[in-house]
């Protein structure tokens, strides 16, 4: 059934002494003005001009008869196809059900808000009411117990270490006299157990607290909603509230700032060539679970909040969120190096709102052979040539290699955690790497900066307004970490992420976004400078403003 | 647009179907999202207007593809109706199914197909009269192809529909796959609308989508025709029997199952159940349009005694007024479509953090994300209130709906042009900074209604419409107005439509490859609809104009013009061929260099006479204008600004003459100044490689200073357009200003051309004698034309400076002038040597300096001297002292003292 159609017009137009025809193929529907096409008939066949407007009423009669002709044609037959059975009712009908259910709101069922997010609801209009300081209080005692259970779980588990190591000491000295070595490979593995046996009843001590706190805090919040939407003027619970909330003595300037020790510098860009767009830049020089880890505030002597944590709660649900791109290997578990730190960061108070990171990655987990199936799908059709020259016997072979790894992580994906307890984050992108992220000479087409593009696609998709990058692609500084290395790197990556926002920016909208380039801490201030003088070289900055004496 | 009336604004929203990951199209480049796409083929349907359709007005886009848009609303429909008059007779029927059809005919002829016909968007207006709505959805969505949801109700579904399926999208071009639904779709609608009307209610109603597409299986499958198959049905066949026959002929021709068999809509119009209503109908009106052949009387009716009356003593003028501009004035009276659908809890609810995906891999698909329900189509309307609008608008007397535009030329100074009506008690807002004037909505509404009342009496009204630009242009009307300035006349649409803008030329390669990175950010031009204009607006300009060659830069200078006229490419067309023509005379020819050169030549000229210091700097550091101002000039500064900017820009720019975008170029350099004067050759470079922001209006401002202090032969350029043969004199002699030199008749004392070599080494431009008699007023001041010199009794603005020997000088010189003879001017060290004279001189800097000597290089030197030691607006005077032996101007100077 073709959507246009080729067919002959013939005119045919008399003078004194000739009969003139002409003849054109002309394509139905015709996309132009009619006009137009007379017009061209003219000057290509020089055309007299009295036969003009009677070209012009014929061509239109011809036109629209020969496109309700095609129009018709087509309706036939689709129609015919049914009514032959040529295509089975049934199947048509099962084809539109799901077109109106799924698009239409008056056929859709009407969407069930999940308890999560009855919850965020409930949550997001306390936080932005005078309950907000005492919630962050609750939360913040929560978190303090936790805390101790924490401590007293890493007391016990030292204790535990100091313990076995003394006795394995001891068994070692007598080892030949007393014990054979098989005893002390079973001390070995007594203690082994041990441990795991202490760990595991912290673990799941933790986890009941988690869990607990988890409800309690639920509950409390539905609770005092509940409490503000009854009564009209001033609800007892603000009362409440306010009590609480004048318990806590007020901050020394001198306290405040203790904490405020992070290198770092701000820039504001413009990107576009025509159109320009705003946007902040900010170099810092931190450890990355800086951003994650909730500081000791003291004041008074007394542990409270970190103002950090109040903008953190108020935008969570809102569409300005916080992102971080956390580098991570390929396997999907918190058991080493900084993905451990991470989880032990995250466990160090209860998420109220999100589930915990173990379930998070289970989560994660279902979608990876989901995932697979469309890598295979888009390496088949790309390989397609390849494959065709290529013998049958190789291609199987690389085609069960897939099935093995159908769970695997590669280079270049990501993962992504929410998060409702980090300090400055809500959403964390773990990015998959490989090692040689390690050398010099990695391009833009590296798959882990194609993976902070889909990154920056991704927020500027989800309203994920500020993005925290390591801009040399670790965590920590290493030998390899040369001057040369640090200024191709940064610049590399300067200019990559400079294209992606760019890119991104075409279409959307003039929201302004912040990127966070973070380098890692032990860098030497020299070398800092010089990456944020580069900074003005690859970005416009937005005009200075001069201040002029008179 | 047609009146407002009682209309009210009605909303809607919907989301446009989202591409999946990374795609691109056949050019390599990512694909369009599909509501940049929608935004663009919605401007057709714009265009339309009819009597018995809800007339859409704009269309806006906001984040993640939600699409809003905006129409005529009313706020009864079909289905209220039926509810409350329960049935209806034959007549009633009659009568409302062929207004229905008048709709229908009218989409049908423009090749919109309705598809979406149901009691809900059937409307009718306070005076009863049907108004279709939403019969744009099928069209702007590229036949569905850019939407998720099927468009259409179940019920109302003819059956090629059903049997082709829910639309595929072909995953290569975007297009559905199915073909598109015809006409006569919608005539199988009707059909089904009128049978709901014989039985006052919906058709199988209450059912469910799967029984009532079986329903209309059931008829596609049975062998008899659909009507008698729904007559078994005992209710509607119980009804049907007391309907005439030709209500029966009617059902029968549009419920045909087979196409073929059905009638069209304009078919059905001519059928005898519509006879009695048609003879009463009125012939729809046309409306005002600025460019066209068309009689505007054509159908033309006096309105009778009881219009007439009607309309005098209604006291809501602003129902008289456009939809458009109604629309215009509510957003400009705080009117926000955000904050309406947050309100009726139509935007956005479910905060991101819980859509977002949780695994995404390398070739960028993501995995675990949440669909937001929110993007499901929602069929409701929301209403904007008119009602702020309204009380902002309370003061305004309604004499002032109605301006009176008296010719004033009968006012006792012919010269002097006519004052604005508007002009009382706005000069004050006419002061304020433009981004102020264009939100403040009174002032925005004095100007439009003026503006409109002076277009519609163009070309007759020229000299007031370019005197009111002078004030501002309303962003409203900013199209019509351009197009009047720019002097476009005449059949614009018959010229354009016989240029062949379809057979391919040589040129298309290149074009095709310019316009998608033409200012792309702009939603309506990265549309592809805009691409397909972009590449016949230029195509035209190319074979219309066989002396030029298509440079890129020319996609830059269509944009502004075809974003103003969108739907209307013969304007658009008209205007840029205009533009082109007066102030980019020759710069298109296959080798332009020479007039490049020269251009080039006298804008650095320019920068020397307003700015020596920045003038030596740029010179001292090699950074000519070659090498960052071609881009400016050839596309009048259109490449290097955004298109909001542009229009400001260019709004002063069309009422200069053609020497006033160098002016723009000294006060683009002016605003950058202090970074320029520190900068190096490198640092130069790469500014203006990515041009900084620049304050517009301040850069308009600064120009049209540089302009005014500039004497008007220094700007000569012998490539400019020469002499127009047709006669002006409709345009007023506004000021000596805005007229080209080069339209100026030519004496002995005017300028000539000069070789570049010439023009390249001389720092200063030249003055012709014609003008320092003008300015330095040395044949008395009243002939004066100059509107720089305000008050009659102030000084002559320039200072003659005689290079001469002193003995020369002594023989005659001109009055006032003052002598420093060239040789013995300097000391060794290259500064002025002190005397009387140049005490003078450094007394009157802010004066012009005419560097008079023989006809020898002296003069020409003696300038470069003055420059490069920091003098501003210096200029020579072309062929020194001797052309004035022939006027009696040269005078014994007075003694020495």
């Amino acid at each position: 059934m073709p959507h246009t159609i080729e067919k002959d017009f013939s005119y045919t137009f008399h003078t004194k002494t000739t009969n003139s025809t002409l003849n054109v193929p002309i394509t139905v529907p015709m996309h132009n003005d009619s006009k137009e096409f007379v017009a061209r008939l003219t000057q290509v066949h020089n055309l007299p001009c009295f036969v003009h407007q009677d070209l012009e009423s014929k061509l239109d009669g011809f036109v629209s008869k020969e496109t309700s002709q095609l129009y018709d044609k087509n309706a036939n037959e689709a129609v015919e196809k049914v009514r032959n059975g040529e295509i089975d009712v049934n199947d048509l009908v099962k084809q539109w059900l799901p077109a109106y259910c799924q698009e239409l709101k008056m056929y859709a069922k009407p969407h069930q808000l999940s308890n999560d997010e009855r919850f965020a609801e409930v949550y997001h209009k306390l936080i932005h009411s005078p309950a907000l300081e005492t919630l962050l209080n609750l939360e913040h005692e929560y978190s303090l117990g936790v805390e101790r259970v924490t401590k007293e779980r890493d007391r016990d588990l030292q204790h535990l270490q100091d313990k076995q190591r003394a006795d394995m000491d001891e068994a070692l000295k007598s080892v030949g006299s007393v014990y054979k070595d098989e005893d002390i490979n079973l001390l070995a593995q007594k203690q082994f157990e041990n441990t795991q046996i202490v760990e595991g009843k912290w673990t799941s001590e933790l986890r009941t607290l988690h869990e607990q706190q988890k409800v309690e805090y639920r509950e409390w919040v539905f609770q005092v909603h509940e409490d503000s939407q009854g009564k009209a003027p001033l609800p007892p619970y603000v009362q409440r509230l306010r009590s609480l909330s004048s318990v806590l003595p007020d901050a020394d300037v001198e306290e405040r700032q203790a904490h405020v020790s992070r290198l770092e510098e701000s820039f504001t860009i413009h990107l576009g060539a025509q159109m320009k767009t705003t946007h902040n830049l900010r170099l810092l020089c931190t450890d990355v679970l800086d951003l994650c880890r909730h500081k000791p505030h003291t004041i008074g002597g007394l542990v409270i909040p970190q103002p950090q944590r109040l903008q953190t709660a108020m935008s969570l649900y809102s569409n300005n969120l916080c992102g971080l791109v956390l580098l991570a290997d390929n396997r999907l578990n918190s058991y080493t190096g900084i993905k451990q730190k991470f989880a032990q960061i995250c466990d160090s108070s209860t998420d109220f709102h999100f589930p915990t990171l173990d379930h998070q990655f289970q989560v994660i987990e279902e979608q990876l052979p989901k995932a697979a199936d469309v890598k295979a799908k888009k390496k088949g059709s790309s390989d397609e040539v390849d494959q065709l020259s290529l013998h049958s016997s190789t291609s199987s072979s690389s085609d069960e290699k897939e099935k093995v790894g159908e769970k695997k992580l590669h280079s270049g994906d990501f993962y992504l955690t929410k998060h409702s307890n980090l300090s400055e984050v809500h959403v964390v992108f773990h990015v998959v790497t490989d090692d040689n992220l390690r050398t010099s000479d990695i391009t833009s087409r590296h798959p882990v900066i194609l993976s902070i593009r889909n990154i920056i696609k991704l927020c500027f998709r989800y309203d994920i307004h500020t993005l925290t990058v390591p801009l040399l692609l670790t965590h920590e500084m290493s030998e390899e970490m040369t001057i040369s290395w640090c200024m191709k790197r940064a610049e590399l990556m300067f200019k990559c992420v400079k294209g992606f926002m760019i890119e991104m920016a075409t279409y959307s909208s003039q929201e302004s976004r912040t990127i966070q380039f973070l380098v890692p801490r032990g860098l030497s201030e020299e070398l800092f400078h010089q990456i944020s003088n580069m900074i003005p070289t690859i970005f416009r900055l937005s005009n200075p403003l001069v201040v002029k004496s008179n | 647009m047609p009146a407002l009336g009682s209309a009210d604004f009605g909303v809607r929203t919907f989301y446009a179907a989202s591409h999946p990951n990374d795609k691109c199209g056949p050019n390599g480049l990512p694909l369009t999202p599909n509501s940049i796409k929608i935004l663009g083929r919605f401007q057709y349907l714009s265009a339309l207007s009819h009597p018995k359709l809800c007339q859409y007005i704009d269309i806006s886009k906001t984040k993640h593809e939600c699409m809003i848009v905006i129409s005529e609303h009313h706020r009864t429909c079909l289905r209220e109706k039926i509810k409350i008059e329960n049935s209806l007779s034959e007549t009633q029927i009659a009568n409302i199914g062929f207004q229905i059809l008048d709709g229908l005919t009218y989409l049908h002829e423009k090749k919109v197909v309705h598809r979406n016909l149901s009691l809900d968007n059937i409307l009718i207006d306070k005076q009863g009269n049907i108004k279709l709505s939403e019969y744009g959805l099928y069209y702007m969505t590229d036949y569905g192809a850019d939407v998720s949801f099927p468009i259409g109700l179940p019920r109302y579904m003819p059956p090629e529909v059903l049997c082709s399926g829910p639309v595929k999208v072909d995953e290569d071009t975007g297009h559905c796959v199915q073909p598109t639904s015809g006409p006569k779709a919608d005539v199988w609608t009707f059909g089904v609308i009128l049978l709901e009307l014989i039985l006052g209610k919906e058709i199988w109603a209450g059912q469910g989508i799967e029984e009532v597409l079986m329903k209309i299986i059931e008829l596609i499958k049975s062998d008899m025709s659909a009507l008698d198959h729904l007559c078994q049905d005992p209710i509607l066949g119980e009804k049907l029997k007391g309907f005439s026959k030709e209500m029966w002929d009617v059902l029968r021709l549009c419920l045909a199952v087979s196409s073929s068999k059905r009638a069209s809509s304009a078919e059905l119009k001519q059928h005898p159940l519509f006879r009695y209503v048609r003879e009463f109908t009125v012939a729809h009106k046309k409306e005002f349009s600025m460019f066209t052949t068309e009689l505007r009387c054509a159908d033309l009716e006096l309105p009778t005694y009881e219009q007439t009356i009607a309309n005098e003593f209604s006291d809501d003028h602003l129902s008289q007024r456009s939809m458009q501009e109604v629309y215009y004035l509510w957003r400009l009276a705080g009117g926000d479509l955000d904050s309406v659908l947050k309100k009726a809890g139509m935007s956005k609810t479910r905060p991101p953090v819980h859509l977002l995906p949780c695994y995404g891999i390398l070739a960028g698909d993501v995995f675990g994300q949440d669909r937001d329900y929110a993007e499901l189509l929602n069929n409701t309307v929301i209403t904007l209130s008119q009602e702020q609008l309204r009380f902002r608008l309370r003061d305004i007397p309604s004499t002032a709906f109605y301006p009176l535009l008296e010719d004033e030329l009968k006012s006792p100074e012919p010269q002097q042009l006519p004052t604005s009506p508007s002009y009382g008690e706005m000069t004050s807002s006419a002061t304020l900074p433009l981004v102020i004037r264009e939100k403040d909505i009174e002032y925005q509404f004095h100007r439009i209604i003026l503006y409109e009342r002076l277009l519609s009496a163009y070309p007759f009204k020229r000299p007031y419409i370019w005197r009111e630009a002078r004030i501002d242009v309303p962003p409203l009307v900013r199209a019509n107005v351009w197009a009047a300035l720019l002097e476009v006349e005449g059949d614009v649409e018959g010229l354009y439509t016989s240029i062949d803008k379809e057979t391919p030329t040589a040129t298309d390669r290149q074009i095709e490859v310019d316009i998608p990175r033409c200012h792309q950010y702009h939603e309506l031009l990265s549309s592809p609809t805009a691409h397909v204009k972009f590449k016949r607006v230029l195509k035209a300009w190319v074979l219309s104009n066989p002396q030029y060659v298509y440079w890129q830069g020319l996609d830059s200078l269509c944009a502004p013009f075809l974003a103003l006229s969108f739907n209307n490419e013969a304007v658009a067309f008209a205007c840029m061929n205009a533009f082109i023509s007066k102030y980019l005379h020759k710069f298109f020819m296959r080798d332009n260099s020479a007039v490049i050169q020269e251009y080039l030549a006298v804008f650095s000229h320019l920068i020397a006479f307003h700015d020596p210091e920045l003038s030596n700097h740029l010179e001292g550091i090699g950074f000519i204008p070659d090498l960052y101002a071609i881009p400016w000039f050839l596309t009048m500064y259109a490449h290097v600004f955004p298109l909001h900017k542009i229009v400001h820009l260019w709004d002063t720019l069309l009422l200069g003459n053609s020497s006033f975008p160098l002016c723009i170029g000294v006060s683009i350099l002016q605003q950058l100044r202090d970074r320029l004067l520190s900068f190096g050759f490198n640092e130069c470079i790469l500014l203006f490689s990515d041009m900084p922001e620049i304050d517009i209006e301040r850069c308009v401002q600064d120009s049209i200073k540089f302009f005014c202090s500039t004497p008007k032969s220094a700007s000569y350029r012998q490539h400019a357009r020469p002499l127009a043969q047709k006669n002006s004199t409709e345009r007023p002699n506004i000021s000596y200003y805005s007229r080209d030199y080069h339209e100026l008749p030519q004496t002995d004392l005017s300028m000539e051309p000069m070789s570049i070599e010439e023009l390249k080494s001389e720092k200063c431009p030249r003055i012709s004698a014609e003008d320092l008699i003008e300015l330095g007023e040395l044949a008395g001041s009243a002939s004066s034309r100059s509107p720089t010199k305000k008050r009659q009794n102030s000084k002559p603005m320039i200072l003659i400076l005689d290079v001469r020997h002193h003995e020369d000088f002594k023989r005659g010189t001109l009055q006032g002038s003052i002598n420093i003879p060239f040789q013995t001017a300097f000391s060794p060290e290259g500064d002025l040597n002190p005397c009387p004279a140049v005490h003078v001189l450094n007394s009157r800097r802010n004066q012009v300096i005419v560097v008079v000597g023989n006809r020898g290089r002296n003069a020409a030197n003696f300038a470069n001297e003055l420059v490069r030691l920091g003098y501003s607006r210096v200029c020579v005077l072309h062929k020194g002292i001797d052309v004035f032996r022939t006027t009696d101007l040269i005078t014994l100077p007075p003694a020495d003292l």
